[in-house]
């Protein structure tokens, strides 16, 4: 056995020994290199390439702010909903997840792939939602599945909820998701694509105070998606706390008072010392929570295609004929301008003639000789035609304005529309012709061209309840920033005029005769309340096309219009009803009345009125004997 | 057997760097294997395992230093019989996880034999070559050291544990480079070696393992697929920069966003927390061994010494450095481990025993 190496064998073992030694001392150097091109020359992109790997930056929806009513019961708040969402950085195989969600939702695949569709396009960081306001089943299911759902989780956000259901839907309006066409408007600004803002109503008046801030969050996920911890934590802002001048009660005892006579149609009511707004209805109405959850296509469908438009708010938008309510603006523009006095009499024989035309009053008999006072209370169209012929239709016009009719209130809702009271220079404007002296008889009686929204009358019964102070009618009493209420300034009134003290008595007396004399209000006469009110009538289709509207299936039946204030000498609340269809302004007033009832009794301390049964709703087309009716002053 | 005056001999510069490296590799296992439970936590349990490991790795290089090389290297037919027959056991008898079969079950511990084929290749092929006058200059010579590789490495393939059974390759060609293997015959092998490969492309490789070479030469063909693992190695690594994300603060370990990091990645987890200085003094403490020990090649007293430290070497360095670059995403994914670092017992076991016959040699440097 040899143990010694021979020399040259030793020499040659070194030589393979050092070869060795460098190649792999080489290699070693190479491998070097590599780490120091991955570590410090493309360190930055690997570090990204890390966070987004295990950071998650989830968006943390801020709540609403909280809307109360004028005594601070709760008319708005907030619920939490699930939405099952899905985290497009963690899922690289859409169409699987897709399938697999279907499947344990019960969702079809096809609607998800659609909804995912449609909002791929949304900001990255954002998880994006696949399925909206999710059952507790739904949301088991998926947990259960998760592993085969990277990315998937169930996410819960505030939503809107309303406890009132469809209770004055019309005053909040609702919320949903931004849309594109607001995303490029200036007062979006700042606002993402997929945030949630007011569509209408208060919620839509009020957004930005409503909506808060969105916080986040950033959480360490691991390689399934899983989270580990949170890292970081933006709270959310709540949205500001709104206090509304609404009423809850009065609102909920005007709306109970339409249904139980099977009325839809409109109410306003205002404290006529300051434009508060106490109760706003428009039926029929729909339930704002509905949209806050996501609303499906076939009730967003049947809101949209709905004869009866519960979408709209009738208050603001609705355009009517006032009927016998104009009569108020003309007897104090008649008043003020001094073409009567209060006591100068009139002869009514059932009807006058003007510029060769007889024009009808609705009573064949004729009223006698009546003044202001009388007028009013039996609502006599010769008394009205002569002092309107007096005026010219441009001072009526001008008085018609100064009591908010035919202009706009101003009312802190968005999109109200504005009424019509004609005038020689609007004729000119639009009709483009000269204005005929005839057509001065029919306004003077609220009929021709002129209409009005429900608020607008409301406003004129505030302004001349109060003596002539056109307030702004308004929903806003107090915000609270966080550090209490802070009472909001209300707006400043549109237009003071100073009525006459010999007007003022005039009208306010005439009007308490209509419902405490022989007046056609006397269903909301409130012993020891003093109720002044007016009932009117619109026509839907004029007397000439009825037949054949009606024939063509259209409801031709009339409008009714019921206007108030009370107590008549020391008025704390005015407003109007519309009652759509019940052909008769007196079948309105008892709604008017349990709103007035309810108003004082919880002022008084008293406990709110409940509604008796009631006469059956009087919907049939033939006049009833009771109160004197008001159905013969169309020509 | 045994005279004091080896004492003096040991190579204590090299054990202290062996034992550094281990005890690196059992913090990073501490670090990647932590467990979670709320605000606190405890280590895994694998932790443990290892420092068993650990200790009894320094027993069996303890007893092969104890034990005069040249009586293993005279005896390793027997051993190298012994190792046959374990694997073959392993074949029929052993304990399956993860879909191989690599393990005997020795009461509560898995035993790996495969680990120890290394050893048993260089010390017979040491001896054959070294007792051989002429070196390993002719093809029969190299045909008998071939037979001799291949039969414990089909037998590990079959297992199928290709990435331990294509280690011995290096062994025995490291005995056969210092055994005075001519370039020319090195050369034509290799060159058999790139003419074969389509034919064991075609027939010898299973599915999953072509397919691992696919994504190794394109990772993002498959990003959450098997490039997955090798993009992720590369953003582990690139992300700890220069001086690292610190101890138990990587994400991509820490998160599992690396599979089996404290096993086949535990390099890219030492990126990640201790920075391109921590990768430099790890590389350093391996280049470190390996040019210490070929020293022991040169010093020893004879050929059967020198052919035995530089098998082990060869295969030493191979896995480090395969395992290092694919811990960067630079080389495919395979069951490599790091030797020293890497979680598991019978490689710890079985590299420290290698280092045990490797202080033996340059021990007995002057002895006869």
């Amino acid at each position: 056995m040899s143990t010694h190496f021979p020399p040259d064998d030793r020499r040659h073992l070194g030589t393979r020994l050092s070869v060795m030694q460098g190649a792999i001392a080489g290699t070693f150097a190479l491998l070097a290199i590599g780490f120091w091109v991955f570590q410090v020359a493309q360190h930055q992109k690997f570090r990204t390439m890390a966070e987004n790997n295990h950071l998650r930056r989830q968006p943390l929806p801020a709540p609403r702010g909280v809307v109360f009513d004028r005594h601070g019961v709760v008319l708005v708040e907030n619920q939490y909903m699930y939405n099952i969402v899905l985290d497009r950085q963690q899922s690289h195989n859409i169409e699987g997840t897709l399938r697999v969600l279907a499947a344990a939702t019960g969702v079809p695949e096809e609607a998800l792939r659609e909804t995912y569709e449609r909002r791929r396009r949304e900001p990255g960081y954002r998880p994006l939602v696949l399925v909206e306001n999710a059952t507790q089943a739904q949301v088991i299911a998926t947990l259960a599945r998760r592993s085969a759902l990277p990315g998937v989780q169930p996410d819960s956000v505030p939503t809107r909820m309303y406890p009132g259901r469809d209770m004055a839907a019309h005053v909040f309006g609702y919320v949903s998701e931004v849309n594109q066409a607001q995303l490029a408007r200036p007062e979006y600004e700042g606002i993402d694509a997929g945030a949630r803002v007011g569509q209408s109503g208060v919620e839509q008046a009020y957004n930005r105070l409503l909506m808060g801030s969105d916080g986040d969050r950033a959480v360490v996920v691991n390689s399934l998606g899983r989270e580990i911890a949170e890292v970081d934590r933006q709270e959310p802002l709540e949205g500001r706390r709104l206090q509304l001048t609404i009423d809850a009660d009065v609102q909920r005892a005007t709306e109970e008072g339409f249904r139980h006579l099977g009325y839809n149609g409109a109410a306003v009511m205002l404290d006529p010392q300051s434009g508060e707004i106490l109760a706003l209805v428009s039926l029929p109405a729909y339930d704002p929570t509905h949209f806050a959850l996501g609303i499906d296509p076939a009730t967003w469908r049947s809101l949209t295609t709905d004869k009866l438009r519960p979408l709209q708010n009738r208050a603001l938008q609705g355009r009517y004929s006032p009927g016998s309510t104009f009569k108020i603006a003309v007897a104090v523009a008649a008043l003020e301008e001094g073409v009567v006095t209060p006591e100068q009499r009139i002869f009514c024989p059932g009807g006058a003639t003007f510029f060769g035309r007889f024009f009808k009053c609705w009573l064949d008999g004729g009223h006698g000789s009546v003044a202001m006072r009388e007028a009013l209370e039996r609502s006599c169209n010769t008394y009205f035609y002569t002092v309107g012929n007096l005026l010219g239709v441009d001072r009526i016009h001008k008085w018609s304005a100064a009591l908010g009719l035919g202009v706009a209130s101003g009312i802190d809702l968005p999109n109200e529309l504005q009424g019509l009271v004609p005038s020689t220079e609007w004729k000119q404007r639009v009709v483009k012709e000269k204005w005929y002296p005839g057509e001065t008889i029919s306004v003077s009686i609220g009929q021709g061209q002129v209409n009005v929204t429900p608020l607008s009358l409301a406003v004129m019964m505030m302004t001349v309840a109060n003596g002539g102070t056109r307030h702004t009618p308004h929903l806003l009493k107090a915000v609270d920033e966080g550090e209490g209420w802070k009472p909001i300034a209300p707006p400043a009134p549109k237009s003071v005029v100073r009525m006459k003290p010999s007007t003022y008595d005039a009208v306010h007396e005439g009007l308490w005769m209509v419902v405490n004399r022989q007046g056609t209000g006397g269903r909301a006469r409130i012993p020891g309340y003093n109720v002044a009110g007016k009932t009117g009538t619109s026509q839907v289709v004029s007397n000439q096309n009825k037949a054949a509207a009606a024939r063509a299936g259209v409801d031709v039946r009339d409008h009714g219009w019921f206007v108030f204030f009370a107590p008549h000498d020391k008025p704390e609340i005015a407003g109007v009803i519309f009652a759509e269809h019940n052909e008769h302004g007196y079948l309105g007033a008892p709604i008017a009345k349990y709103a007035m009832e309810t108003f004082f009794a919880k002022k008084d301390g008293r406990p709110l009125p409940t509604l008796q049964k009631p006469a059956a709703p009087v919907v049939a087309a033939s006049t009833p004997a009771a109160p004197p009716g008001e159905g013969g002053n169309r020509q | 057997m045994f005279e004091r005056r080896l004492i003096f001999h040991v190579d204590w510069i090299l054990l202290g760097a062996l034992l550094l490296l281990a005890g690196i590799g059992l913090a990073m296992i501490y670090s990647t294997t932590y467990v979670v439970v709320g605000e606190a936590g405890h280590a895994g349990p694998q932790v443990r395992t290892q420092a068993y490991a650990l200790v009894i790795g320094l027993f069996a290089l303890l007893v092969l230093l104890a034990i005069d090389y040249r009586v293993l290297a005279e005896n390793s037919l027997l051993l190298y019989g012994g190792l046959v027959a374990l694997l073959l056991f392993v074949l029929f008898k052993g304990s399956t996880q993860f879909n191989a079969t690599r393990w005997i079950a020795i009461g509560p511990f898995n035993l790996q034999p495969s680990e120890f084929g290394r050893i048993v290749i260089a010390l017979i092929l040491a001896m054959y070559f070294g007792e051989n006058r002429r070196g390993a200059r002719n093809l029969s010579d190299l045909a008998v050291g071939g037979l001799f590789t291949a039969v414990p490495l089909l037998l590990i393939a079959r297992q199928p544990d290709l990435g331990t059974a294509v280690t011995l390759i290096p062994v025995s060609l490291g005995v056969a480079y210092l055994a005075g293997l001519r370039m020319r015959l090195l050369g034509v092998i290799a060159l058999a070696a790139v003419l074969m490969a389509p034919v064991v492309w075609q027939f010898g490789l299973k599915d999953y393992q072509k397919t691992r070479i696919t994504t190794f030469l394109n990772p993002e063909q498959d990003p959450r697929g098997d490039g997955y693992q090798q993009i992720q190695a590369r953003i582990t690594v690139g992300s700890g920069g220069l001086t690292g994300k610190g101890f138990m603060n990587g994400t991509q370990g820490q998160y599992k966003f690396l599979p089996v990091a404290h096993n086949d990645f535990i390099f890219s987890v030492l990126a990640e927390e201790k920075g391109f200085i921590g990768v430099l003094a790890a590389l350093g403490l391996y280049l470190f061994i390996i040019l210490r020990s070929l020293e022991a090649a040169r010093l020893a007293k004879d050929r059967v010494g020198a052919y035995l430290v530089a098998g082990i070497v060869a295969g030493f360095s191979f896995q480090v450095i395969y395992n290092i670059a694919m811990s960067a995403g630079l080389a495919p994914v395979k069951g490599i481990t790091l030797p020293l670092m890497s979680y598991g017992g019978s490689s710890l076991i079985a590299t420290l025993a290698s280092f045990g016959l490797i202080l033996n040699v340059r021990m007995r440097r002057f002895t006869n």
